[in-house]
């Protein structure tokens, strides 16, 4: 596949892995223990070009593309999801200001953004049974010129450690109804306040909480894209996401393959390492080839993007390739490692690190539906 | 549903009401604390737990293997780590049921009838799905038996008061020179590691054993020298579906939770979409199946039919289908099923899908049933090891 890249391209992906190596191996561990966010890292991602894949090299990026984003972020998950979620939050409102943003939005906000002086995020889900529904709905109501925003978005990452918050709200339209809207927010805007970070099972290190929006008064400068674009906006950019997910997981995959598959070459049973049975040999075939397959998806989306053509069909096959095969990835590398792979730590008699558990928590959360009732083969059947 | 027998109803309903006031409310807890949950074995004195498959002529219960299967079933729908601790106690009292002397039932039965706890002691590093790679030796003295060696992921190894634990009396013989021991907590050199960080069923008890010449009394041997692997291998045939039970709990208990969060989700809308729909049913088609495929199994240990191919079928199918059933429930839920109770639950059907051996093992014993007709009773872990 690395044939298959630029220079550029080739470049970053050699500065991710020497990232995850020096700076994620020695933390992942922890960090999914602790479950703190990890601060000093956005310093270096921003050092090794990490944080402004998708922004132009004019507007303070690198200009390298979604390609040497999804590569970075499949890389980097090989070793520490968890802060792979950090940059697929943070990148995917880098993303969505790159293509919609005004001019003085995008002076104001991209080159922080992809320098690490600010860290972004999106605020999309709400409890309700889609968004606007609900009793806790973030709805906006316009006050003169300005917007006011009530209401409290759910599940939203990087919160509380985010500085720049890509929020969607229900606003009245024209004919009556509602449409969504997109809003740049600024963490520190007076009646936003974030709650306490929930506990989720995997990707921890990550912050995940409710962000609750109090009068929030938005002047029109802050609305992205015209009131007609909100729900391009809101589609495109959790295509995106699922995109940066879906590398998530591939990488997650990839790494499981790899461990299970020096387990099965050192562990000796029935007189021969186990590597040598057809039955563990169809197992890590299979994981190999799911994730292979998922990953060509992945790279055809990306490529669809820098072309400037429509991705969002192919973005969603690769989220339902991955909602039926995703999970199995890690479910059949653990049965390699058998009491080994259900270990959080290595007991001292066997010794060595054991991330499989903690990527099977992981991959739990990369691959997530929005909502019970927002289902990719939707969008698929639509396009047929 | 199931057609029960008006005291099968009354058992399970028992069952039903223990979960539902002692395991439930703590399951979350002690999930998190990984500690062990001891509060549990006062409950479960009064009832006499642990004495469901123990006989009547020993103060038992007496279960049928079906209605012992129905309160498995109620156990892993309340916690399967809780569950675990109680089903591997009763499950350790298999191999003194199936080779135990009258003696050796009073020694190891009237504890665990006290609440107290058993374990079963097979696995060791070198020997996992190759149950016959054990190095741990009994030698034969002028008293009993000396015990040396290890035993690694034993459940309940740290808080059992009686062990059943397997050993080479002839090594030179391979799996014909395993023998079975009882063993009691505080025999000089029997010593308890660390309990293990596991991802699911952490309040499940799983620690390393050392056997540092352990002595033990001639009468503690189970069956005769040799009988071992024959023992295991009958024990584990009657251990499996015990663990398929539980994973139907499981999985019962991760669809109705999941139907409780999409009520709370889509509230005044009893039907969400077909895709959605669909999924559920599927849920349910699968629950029902791995039900039927454990019953059928008791059925034919009932009838005093081998069922050693279901017994494995029960296991596999069983936890595979908690697996599924879990994964889909937190993937379904999104982000609350992330952060739900869900997600432990589907943490828990991870392990079951190893523990009292691998779904890979049992499928090797069941294509083994499946390519040798008329059915042998040999284990596969024979077969693989010539």
């Amino acid at each position: 596949m690395s044939s298959h890249l630029t220079d550029e391209q080739q470049r970053i992906v050699k500065s991710a892995d020497a990232f995850a190596d020096e700076f994620l191996e020695p933390i992942a561990a922890d960090l999914d223990r602790n479950g703190k966010y990890p601060k000093a890292v956005i310093a270096e991602l921003a050092k090794h070009d990490l944080l402004g894949l998708v922004v132009t090299k004019s507007a303070g990026g690198t200009g390298a593309g979604f390609t040497a984003h999804v590569e970075a972020l499949q890389r980097l998950s090989q070793t520490c999801p968890a802060v792979g979620s950090i940059i697929n939050n943070h990148t995917a409102a880098s993303y969505a200001i790159s293509k919609w943003g005004s001019e003085a939005q995008k002076t104001a906000h991209l080159s922080a953004l992809a320098k690490g002086q600010a860290l972004g995020a999106i605020c999309v889900y709400e409890s309700g049974a889609a968004l606007g529904l609900g009793a806790d709905a973030l709805l906006g109501t316009q006050a003169g010129t300005n917007i006011k925003l009530n209401g409290k978005k759910a599940f939203v990452r990087n919160a509380g450690v985010a500085d720049t918050y890509l929020v969607f709200a229900t606003l009245p339209a024209d004919d009556g109804k509602t449409a969504i809207s997109a809003f740049i927010v600024d963490a520190k805007t007076t009646g936003l306040s974030v709650g306490v970070a929930a506990q989720t099972m995997g990707l921890r290190g990550c912050p995940v909480a409710e962000v609750t929006f109090e009068n929030v008064v938005l002047d029109s400068a802050a609305r992205l894209g015209a009131a007609k674009d909100g729900a391009a906006i809101l589609s495109e950019t959790l295509s995106v996401y699922a995109l940066g997910e879906a590398a998530q997981t591939v990488g997650i995959g990839k790494a499981a393959a790899k461990h299970a598959a020096a387990a099965a070459k050192h562990r000796i049973q029935f007189g021969h390492p186990i590597y040598s049975l057809q039955a563990i040999q169809t197992l890590l075939a299979e994981i190999a080839s799911d994730a292979h397959l998922a990953w060509l998806g992945i790279r055809h989306a990306a490529q669809l993007i820098e072309d400037g053509a429509p991705f969002e069909t192919e973005a969603a096959i690769v989220k339902s390739f991955l909602g039926r095969f995703g999970a199995k990835l890690l479910v059949d590398a653990i049965q390699v490692e058998g009491g080994l792979g259900i270990c959080e730590t290595a007991p001292p008699h066997f010794g060595g690190a054991l991330p499989l558990a903690r990527l099977f928590r992981d991959l739990a959360g990369t691959t997530l539906l929005e909502t019970p009732a927002d289902f990719p083969e939707a969008l698929i059947a639509a396009s047929l | 549903m199931n057609i029960l027998s008006p005291e099968q109803t009354a058992i399970q309903a028992a069952a039903k009401d223990f979960v539902a006031r002692h395991i439930i409310p703590k399951a979350v807890e002690f999930d998190k604390s990984g500690a062990f949950h001891s509060f549990l074995l006062e409950e479960a004195k009064p009832g006499k737990i642990f004495g469901m498959a123990i006989p009547k002529a020993f103060g038992g219960l007496d279960y049928t293997p079906l209605t012992q299967a129905l309160v498995l079933e109620e156990w892993g729908y309340g916690c399967c780590g809780m569950a675990t601790t109680l089903a591997a106690s009763v499950l350790s009292m298999e191999s003194v049921l199936l080779a135990g002397n009258d003696a050796q039932k009073k020694q190891f039965f009237t504890p665990m009838l006290n609440g107290k706890i058993g374990a079963f002691a097979l696995t060791e590093p070198s020997a996992g799905s190759d149950v016959g790679g054990g190095k741990t030796t009994a030698v034969k003295t002028a008293e009993g038996y000396t015990l040396h060696g290890s035993k690694c992921w034993i459940t309940n190894g740290g808080i059992a008061e009686v062990f059943t634990i397997f050993a080479q009396t002839d090594p030179a013989k391979g799996v014909k020179g395993i023998s079975a021991f009882i063993v009691e907590r505080g025999t000089p050199g029997f010593t308890v590691g660390d309990e293990e960080d596991k991802l699911g069923l952490r309040s499940s008890n799983t620690v390393f054993l050392g056997l540092d010449n352990v002595k033990i009394p001639a009468a503690n041997l189970l069956g005769k020298e040799g009988d071992g692997m024959k023992i295991a291998m009958q024990t584990l045939d009657l251990a499996r579906p015990a663990i398929g039970a539980l994973a139907v709990g499981l999985a019962q208990r991760a669809l109705d939770e999941c139907v409780k969060l999409l009520h709370e989700k889509f509230p005044g809308k009893p039907f969400p979409g077909q895709a959605l729909q669909f999924k559920l049913a599927d849920m349910k088609i699968q629950i029902e199946a791995a039900r039927q495929v454990l019953h059928h199994m008791m059925a034919l240990r009932e009838a005093k039919l081998p069922f050693s191919e279901e017994s494995a079928m029960a296991k596999t199918f069983g936890t595979d289908v908690a697996m599924n059933v879990t994964a889909t429930a937190v993937r379904l839920m999104g982000a609350a099923g992330y952060s739900s109770e869900l997600a432990k639950f589907m943490r828990d059907a991870k392990v079951m899908q190893i523990y009292e051996g691998t779904n890979q093992i049992q499928r090797l014993v069941i294509a083994r049933a499946v390519l040798s007709r008329p059915k042998s009773a040999a284990p596969a872990e024979k077969v693989l090891a010539k």
